[in-house]
């Protein structure tokens, strides 16, 4: 960038004193200025973010049908009715949030420490120095991220069909895949028949937490949620693998130099040195990863509709079908809003788990 | 001064992309114009009919019956085949925009009945007594008649004939009660193919209930009866075929649906709608097979189910009396007959049923359920019961069937609760 | 040798990122192999698009069609494949075209120019950010009902161009700048408007390309949206029209080369502006790459 000295434009500024004084002309232009520019995406978001939340509230706690405006005299106030029917009512309302909530759980905790690790791994790999085809590498590893869902999920519909690819791999290292999108069977009640436990103890039966046995809450996923799992670490791993190679590329080499006149092997260096210094990243990675994650929709969508048994239904899914297919507008916003305040609350754990205590920061 | 000029130039820049966006906002597009409800004259239309096809055949079949009416009629009618039918419609009424006639099935119906969304008109229609019983009693709510069923389907049983020769069975062997249907199945299980597949939700096993003289909902809709005896065992009848390995659900032979795995000769035998006929004749046209009554349960009883939708008008919409001339020229028996030619469905009027039977006699098993056919579930604001009902069906090969019916008997009994 | 000599041949002469082979084949293989686990299934989708439906069912491991056969595209062409093509361009290129307007106007006047409220303005945007999208389908659906643009193409473009993320790093790009250049253009006289214009905004480039390549894509890609914003045929995009290939229809049978072939097309254009433009991408989010 040339500097200005020498120019007209320069010898105007040094005669001119403190241009940066403020000039009501100048400034009061760049307030005007200002506002209008930012008004275009501040009305969008008001119309298309706040105004839509503000609406739901509203169909939250009413019983719209459906029909015309719920801002009309035809939908009434009910109170906290859908909200009660959905988490303290014995009901088939309550007992299909619980479901989805308890599968998206399983889902969150398979998927977010699994795409973080596969990320950081990659990254780490990735960086060293002289790697020949990095470039040819970090494109394969981020491509997924870049297709559709739409696009994804017919491959992996495909790939996962009884007799499709990931059980022809099976059946040629000799053992028999899964049907996986019609089985429903929770990873845990599997491995716990294998170790002898082959139906519910009348413990974990008999008793239960909101509508759903403890043998029903330990299920684990099924295994067409396994699938699902596989796709949404294949697709988002990419992404987050670029963002630790920035900030791997961000570090320092005096610091791992310094490491290693130290004497650190290798895993000390990483351990003790690099990935303290991911954390900024690490966290920014856990709370996309989590906000993500708990909003699954689009798979369950095009793939499973919530089958096999309900084993695969999320909430964002139960919201949409509770609204548009079950014409109950007022439950469905409200499922929505019982996601919101799980997303929120988790977010804010996260943030505090992580957060830098004071005593052993730097 | 400079920049008055240039700040207005971004406004008027920014206004315009908004303003073309807002431009093709009225329907328009690169096709043709969308769903939006004219706003003519009462009777003049046009009318905007949103069907739920099963393929292209339905789809032209209806365009060409509604391009006779605008013909005949003056009205002009624009056909729209919905990929989401139930969203769709759902999305219309919240709107304000409903289709002016749409398909509605019986359970759907149940829904809209009772918000008040429908218009009542089918006492209206021609020849409101023609229809069959069965499906007037689908249609009407609280005693009021609504919308005039368009066709409908009953269940048989499609059985390959070259598998059948091939194991020694004649048709004599055809089943008529459980115990011979469990034999045949069970002879015609060999090598890769299993016996027999049906659907695995209520729509493909609730014949069963009523085979054995039981009774899922009454017919005011006001009592549930889920957990009777006779339905246990019925439901105990089925899962014993399926752990025989004699029955197998469609997903557990690699098949979206049974007429897939019927097709594809992965099941010798199926028990399936009308439907099969079209989806044999364009997917698996070497494949011979024949469609029988089902058989009877264990005390002689016959039962069947029936599925139908009716053309439903919604209570607001500004053209009822030309969606009421459209609906009685597309329900006519002459124009039934024409859609049965081309789709395979029944006709829904008493009055031509030997003129299907003459035109059709390989699919004269299918009316022939038309005396003992129980409609299909539904039940107002029951939706999502039904689907869970559904969904633990699909898992009887691993239920306790009493318990299922009792969960269920629970389930049910809340939704009506909540309807009194 | 000296003693101190032996010992410094001795000791590996080590600097960081240097392996050993053995450490460095492991790489190799490690990341060759997850390569392969992340192309394979394209490459199974490039393939079975060439199939016939039986070859596809019968043979899924092979990427190879036994037959080469453009059944499938045939196929394609006769649903509304083209109409859907057509929209989703439409809709891709007015929503970019639209945030890079917005955005960037958004994202400069947060970074440079000094308006009361400024603050809280950034704020909201942050705040907006959090909002898990998912929770807005049903609500977004209701105000587009009451605006009246509900099945229509302004109901499809204008809710997407409302873009927090895309503000962040136009924003962030301006802050990275030196104001210098810009100071001189206001001190020869050019307003607020002018300055950004034709100054600052071409100093952007990367950013915007950045912004131009996530927005297309995000656009191009999206699903729920386009669920509860339009349901007639007419204005069915590439994501929603293939989503109903797949829900199919009774008596259709799997169909794989068909929805495999639908799935391959939707990908070419969004994968055409990725590898066009990776390099931009790659750096954008890497900083200074150390080659």
């Amino acid at each position: 960038m040339t500097t200005a000295t020498g120019t007209p434009a320069a010898a105007r500024a040094a005669k001119r004193p403190a241009p940066r004084r403020p000039r009501g002309g100048i400034r009061g232009h760049e307030a005007a200025a200002g506002w209008l520019f930012t008004a275009p995406v501040l009305v969008l978001l008001a119309l298309f973010l706040v105004l839509p939340i503000l609406m739901a509230a509203w169909v939250s706690v009413s019983d719209w049908t459906g029909q015309g405006n719920p801002f009309s005299g035809g939908a009434h106030f009910v109170g906290a009715k859908n909200f009660s029917s959905l988490l303290t009512r014995d009901g088939l309302a309550r007992q299909d949030l619980m479901t989805s909530l308890r599968n998206n759980f399983y889902y969150v905790l398979l998927v977010v420490p699994l795409q973080t690790a596969l990320a950081l791994f990659l990254a780490i790999v990735l960086n060293r120095r002289r790697l020949a085809g990095r470039g040819f590498f970090r494109t394969a590893y981020y491509f997924p991220s870049v297709t559709s869902s739409v696009a994804i999920s017919i491959v992996f519909l495909f790939m996962f069909s009884g007799g499709g690819v990931v059980n022809a791999l099976i059946s040629s290292a000799g053992g028999t895949g899964p049907n996986w999108f019609a089985d429903p069977d929770g990873l845990i009640h599997i491995l716990l028949d294998k170790l002898g436990v082959h139906s519910a103890p009348a413990a974990l039966a008999n008793h239960g937490l909101l509508g759903q046995s403890w043998w029903d809450w330990l299920a684990g996923p099924s295994v067409a949620m396994t699938a699902l799992i596989v796709l949404a670490v294949w697709t988002t791993s990419g992404t987050f693998m670029l963002m630790f190679l920035a900030a791997l590329q961000n570090i320092p080499a005096e610091v791992e130099e310094a490491a290693l006149i130290d004497g650190a092997s290798a895993w000390q260096r990483t351990r003790l040195v690099v990935l303290p210094m991911l954390r900024p990243t690490l966290f920014l990675v856990l709370t996309l990863g989590l906000i993500g994650t708990w909003q699954v929709f689009d798979q369950v969508y095009i793939i499973s509709q919530g089958n096999p048994a309900k084993t695969t239904l999320t909430p964002a899914y139960l919201s949409y079908t509770t609204s548009f297919n079950d014409q109950q507008w007022g439950q469905g916003a409200a499922i929505a809003f019982i996601l919101f305040a799980i997303i929120v609350a988790l977010t804010a754990l996260q943030r505090f788990v992580l957060r830098e205590r004071k005593a052993d920061a730097g | 001064m400079k920049s008055t000029l240039g700040r207005g130039a971004a406004a008027g820049l920014g206004a315009a992309i908004l303003a073309l966006t807002a431009a093709c906002s009225s329907g328009g597009g690169f096709g043709g114009s969308s769903s939006t409800s004219g706003s003519g004259g009462s009777d003049s239309g046009p009318l905007n009919v949103l069907i739920g096809s099963s393929g292209a055949a339905e789809t032209s079949a209806v365009q060409a019956a509604a391009a006779a009416f605008a013909k005949q009629s003056g009205i002009k009618v624009n056909v729209v085949a919905a990929q989401n039918l139930q969203q769709q419609v759902s999305q219309g009424f919240a709107a304000g925009q409903p289709a002016d006639v749409f398909y509605l099935d019986t359970s759907s119906f149940q829904n809209y009945a009772k918000t008040g969304a429908l218009y009542a008109y089918a006492d209206k229609a021609s020849d409101p007594g023609d229809f069959y019983p069965t499906l007037k009693q689908s249609f009407s709510y609280d005693g009021k008649f609504y919308c005039v069923p368009k066709d409908w389907s009953t269940l048989g049983l499609a059985i390959n004939t070259a598998d059948w020769s091939a194991a020694g069975l004649t048709p004599a062997d055809v089943p008529t009660n459980w115990d011979q249907l469990e034999a045949v199945a069970k002879k015609l299980t060999t090598g890769g193919r299993v016996g027999l597949t049906i659907a695995s939700d209520h729509a493909g096993i609730d014949e069963f209930i009523y085979q054995n003289g039981g009774s899922l909902l009454s017919a005011d809709k006001k009592t549930a009866s889920f957990d009777s005896p006779q339905n246990v065992a019925a439901l105990n009848y089925v899962k014993k075929l399926l752990s025989d390995g004699v029955l197998k659900f469609p997903s557990a032979l690699n098949a979206g649906w049974n007429g897939e795995a019927f097709g594809k000769n992965a099941a010798a035998m199926t028990i399936v709608g009308n439907w099969i006929d079209g989806a044999m004749k364009s997917d698996y046209p070497n494949v011979k097979y024949q469609v029988y009554p089902l058989p009877a349960g264990p005390s002689g009883t016959k039962a069947t189910l029936s599925f139908t939708n009716c053309w439903g008008i919604p209570a607001k919409s500004s053209h009822k009396d030309a969606a009421v001339k459209l609906v009685d020229f597309l329900a006519s028996g002459t124009q039934q007959m024409a859609f049965a030619k081309a789709f395979g469905v029944m006709p829904s009027r008493e009055s031509v049923k030997d003129q299907w039977t003459a035109a059709f006699p390989a699919d004269a098993a299918f009316l022939a359920g038309a005396a003992y056919a129980q409609p299909d579930l539904a039940l107002a604001g029951g939706t999502q019961t039904i689907s869970d009902y559904d969904s633990k069906l699909a898992q009887l090969a691993t239920a306790d069937p009493a318990a299922l019916l009792s969960a269920e008997q629970k389930n049910f009994q809340a939704v009506i609760q909540q309807n009194q | 040798m000296t003693l101190t000599e032996r010992t410094a041949r001795a000791r590996k002469p080590y600097r960081p990122g240097q392996l050993s082979p053995r450490a460095r084949a492991a790489s190799y293989a490690a990341l060759l192999l997850f390569a392969l686990i992340y192309i394979f299934p394209f490459l199974i989708e490039l393939g079975s698009s060439f199939k016939t439906d039986a070859d596809a069912t019968n043979h899924p491991l092979n990427p190879l069609p036994q037959h080469w056969t453009l059944a499938a595209f045939h196929q394609l062409g006769q649903q509304d494949f083209p109409l859907w093509f057509a929209n989703s361009a439409f809709v891709a290129v007015s929503v970019t075209a639209g945030r890079i307007l917005f955005d960037s106007m958004a994202g400069y006047a947060l970074a440079r120019l000094r308006f009361r409220g400024r603050g809280a303005v950034f704020s909201a945007v942050i705040a907006v950010m959090a909002v898990p999208s998912v929770v807005l389908m049903i609500p977004k659906f209701l105000v587009l009902n009451e605006f009246g643009i509900y099945n229509t193409y302004s109901g499809m473009i204008i809710p997407l161009i409302a873009d927090a993320a895309g503000v962040f790093i136009m924003k962030q790009f301006f802050e990275s700048i030196p104001g210098s250049v810009e100071e001189a253009a206001r001190i020869d006289g050019a307003g607020v408007l002018r300055t950004f214009w034709s100054v600052v905004l071409p100093m952007a480039r990367p950013a915007l390309i950045t912004l131009t390549v996530l927005s297309f894509q995000g656009s191009w890609n999206e699903l729920s949206h386009f669920i509860v914003s339009r349901q007639s045929p007419q204005l069915n995009t590439l994501t929603s029209g293939v989503a109903t290939l797949v829900s199919g229809q009774l008596g259709k049978g799997n169909q794989y080369p068909l929805k495999l072939s639908a799935a391959l097309l939707m990908t070419i254009p969004v994968a055409l502006v990725f590898f066009f433009f990776q390099r931009h991408i790659m750096r954008g989010t890497e900083g200074a790459v150390k080659e």
